[in-house]
């Protein structure tokens, strides 16, 4: 079983669609800029991967996340050559952290709030006409997990089409709280590199298009699995053992082998801890030479909620261009991903026919999904 | 494939049971205390949604049989969580704030950074009971409740899951409270979504949303005609032949309120009560069924 993925749409700080955020990956361009709208006074940190789409430079302004959102809808569902009245279909949103940044203002400033603009329903309503929306908040995965419930949608028969999306912006308590934690703030985030040193919050958004059959263009890609589980370990380290089984099963409900994968989008947040979990699992997974390596953290940040679709977004780009983009900052591998293909110094050109995309997240919820030409 | 709910478990001020949910709240009953359930051990630093949440999840699963001493009474990989909040962890993010905007965040307590993420009292359920199938995190507006149900009941239809353990909770406090303009429920209710199986406390209907609360009501009349019991919290008429329950006694109960209307049927299932029940949260609505009746 397999479903076309009949369109795409992203925007990030390195970028304002899915192209141009590709390109900006091949050439090495950064997103990390100073802070933009936080009270730099307050942070020993001072530069995170945010849009700047501000109004008024360095005020910060409520609802972005929503606005980034309905931006990749938008360009997902053009991109699919559907009308933009989403009435019949449903729009899945995973997010790490929600409107949770105008809570916020509306908290410290006194910004017009209420409940209902937690989440997503209302925006996606009045600009889309949508009915069937679901905001899920399930931390750095969460997009990856509304992947996969879109595909059990249409595995039921429930809908023909499906929307799935992910979108976040840096909220204060969470920069605030990783802030209290790191007192040497890492300059940059480093992927799989030995001398890494943590990982540096992001902006995006993503969104795709899933269906039971081909549309009037050519699909940008087939989904092959997706498959989610939780470690049920610990609330921050990663267990090897859950992201290792959800990697299986997504072979396993994709029907392939390890040695047909030729790319794996690793979830590389550049924490210690991460990087060296997923690169063990990986050279467990894998026999050498295995699949090509690469991540796109150091260059976007860690997105949160939207970073899984935001790398399936790219893995698709590397499907259709056979093109793999570099892993930025990557000089010296860490032991753990000796022997491991990862992508460095320049982008990899050669044919890439399967790609597995990794996403893990807080509390050891794991999605991977593997994703296929549509050629 | 027939879902059936096979757990059952209330925590709301005064009430601790399904059936307790077809009785009009009690005014100034005690806040309930999660600690006298499953203990003070583990519980600090938790916020309280966390701590509810653990309190719930104990419960229903204890009630489905799915606990057994040190573990899963059924492998941890075919358990699945889900949970519905929409104001769990606001708490803590505006507190997180007014820190850093008075002391810079020197003043943070690093204990608080797992719960200023929104999916806290989902992996730390897993974590505890440890439930290693998928993990879902809902908060979805007023309708989140019975959309936590519909979700779980797809991972039983798709195969992801043998058992989904679907918690509904809210805290009360000074932020949630501002937030709705007015009490919170402070608790929920959590039920155990199971694949085909003998003993069954109610079977779970069709589970869907429509455009709007009246939509979605006339939609769950044509789908199981003969309701006796609708549970609505939104204003909306029920037939005079059927009881109407809107659950309002204990304050809003947001993203509580689906999880806590389907605990409410199977307490009016266990009373005798045969008919189907119809269940309105937001513009999601559900049916559930008697036991014994075939879907």
């Amino acid at each position: 079983m397999n479903y076309p993925i009949i369109g795409a749409g992203a925007v990030s700080s390195i970028g304002g669609d899915p192209d141009a955020i590709f390109a900006s990956l091949c050439e090495g361009r950064s997103g990390l800029a100073p802070l933009r709208a936080f009270d730099r006074s307050r942070f020993n940190a001072q530069r995170l991967f945010e849009i700047d789409d501000r109004e008024t430079e360095g005020v910060d302004e409520p609802g972005r996340a929503t606005r980034f959102l309905v931006e990749a809808v938008r360009q997902a569902v053009e991109d699919a050559g559907l009308p933009e009245d989403l009435a019949g279909i449903p729009v899945l949103v995973g997010t790490g952290l929600r409107e949770l940044r105008s809570l916020e203002l509306w908290w410290r400033d006194g910004v017009p709030f209420e409940a209902d603009g937690l989440h997503f329903e209302d925006a996606l309503r009045s600009r889309f006409g949508a009915v069937d929306t679901h905001t899920f908040a399930g931390a750095c995965s969460a997009s990856l997990y509304a992947l996969a419930l879109a595909w059990d949608l249409l595995a039921a028969g429930e809908a023909e089409t499906v929307v799935v999306a992910g979108c976040d912006v840096v909220t204060e308590s969470m920069f605030g709280q990783a802030d209290r934690v790191q007192f040497d703030p890492p300059p940059s985030v480093r992927p799989f590199d030995k001398d890494r040193r943590g990982t540096i919050l992001g902006e995006g958004a993503a969104a795709v298009v899933l269906s039971r059959s081909a549309g009037s263009r050519p699909a940008r890609g087939l989904l092959r699995s997706v498959a989610v589980n939780c470690d049920a370990h610990h609330q921050t380290a990663p267990d090897a053992a859950g992201v290792e089984a959800a990697v299986r099963q997504a072979h396993e409900q994709a029907g392939v082998t390890p040695p047909e994968i030729d790319l794996v989008v690793m979830h590389g947040t550049g924490t210690p801890l991460n990087d060296r979990t997923e690169a063990a699992v990986t050279a467990e997974v894998f026999d050498a030479p295995g699949p090509a390596l690469t991540g796109i953290k150091s260059l976007t940040g860690h997105t949160s909620g939207s970073a899984g679709l935001l790398s399936l977004v790219v893995a698709l780009s590397c499907l259709d261009s056979g093109t793999v983009p570099h892993v930025a900052g990557l000089s010296d591998p860490l032991p753990e991903g000796a022997g491991l293909r990862l992508v460095a110094g320049e982008p990899l050109v050669g044919p890439v026919r399967l790609a597995q995309v990794n996403s893990f997240g807080f509390g050891g919820v794991n999605a991977v999904a593997v994703v296929g030409g549509a050629a | 494939m027939r879902i059936a709910v096979t757990g059952v478990a209330v925590a709301l001020p005064g009430a601790s049971g399904p059936e307790a949910l077809l009785l009009p709240a009690r005014p100034g009953a005690e806040p309930v205390d999660p600690a006298a359930v499953i203990g003070k051990k583990g519980l600090r630093f938790k916020d309280r949604a966390t701590r509810l949440g653990l309190h719930l999840a104990h419960a229903a699963l204890t009630d489905a049989g799915l606990l057994a001493a040190g573990g899963p009474a059924a492998a941890g990989d075919r358990l699945a969580t889900v949970v519905s909040s929409n104001l769990g962890n606001t708490d803590t993010v505006c507190r997180a704030v007014e820190t850093i905007a008075k002391e810079s965040t020197g003043g943070l307590s690093p204990m608080d950074t797992p719960n200023a993420s929104s999916n806290i009292i989902a992996s730390e359920t897993a974590i505890r009971f440890g439930l290693r199938g998928p993990n879902l995190t809902v908060c979805n507006g007023r309708g989140s409740g019975l959309d936590a149900v519909r979700w779980a009941a797809l991972m039983l239809r798709s195969g992801r899951a043998d058992h989904v353990l679907v918690t509904g909770v809210e805290p009360d406090n000074e932020v949630t409270r501002r937030l709705v303009d007015g009490p919170v429920a402070d608790g929920g209710a959590a039920v155990v979504l199971s694949r085909d199986t003998g003993r069954a406390r109610a079977l779970l209907g069709p589970v869907f949303r429509t455009a709007d609360p009246a939509g979605t009501a006339a939609r769950l009349a044509l789908l199981a005609p003969g309701g006796d019991l609708w549970l609505r919290a939104d204003g909306g008429p029920a037939p005079a032949s059927a009881r109407l329950l809107g659950l309002t006694g204990w304050g809003e109960l947001s993203g509580a309120l689906g999880v806590v209307q389907c605990a409410a049927a199977a307490g009016w299932f266990a009373e005798g009560h045969d008919g189907p029940a119809y269940a309105v949260a937001g513009a999601a609505g559900a049916v559930l069924l008697h036991p014994e009746r075939t879907p």
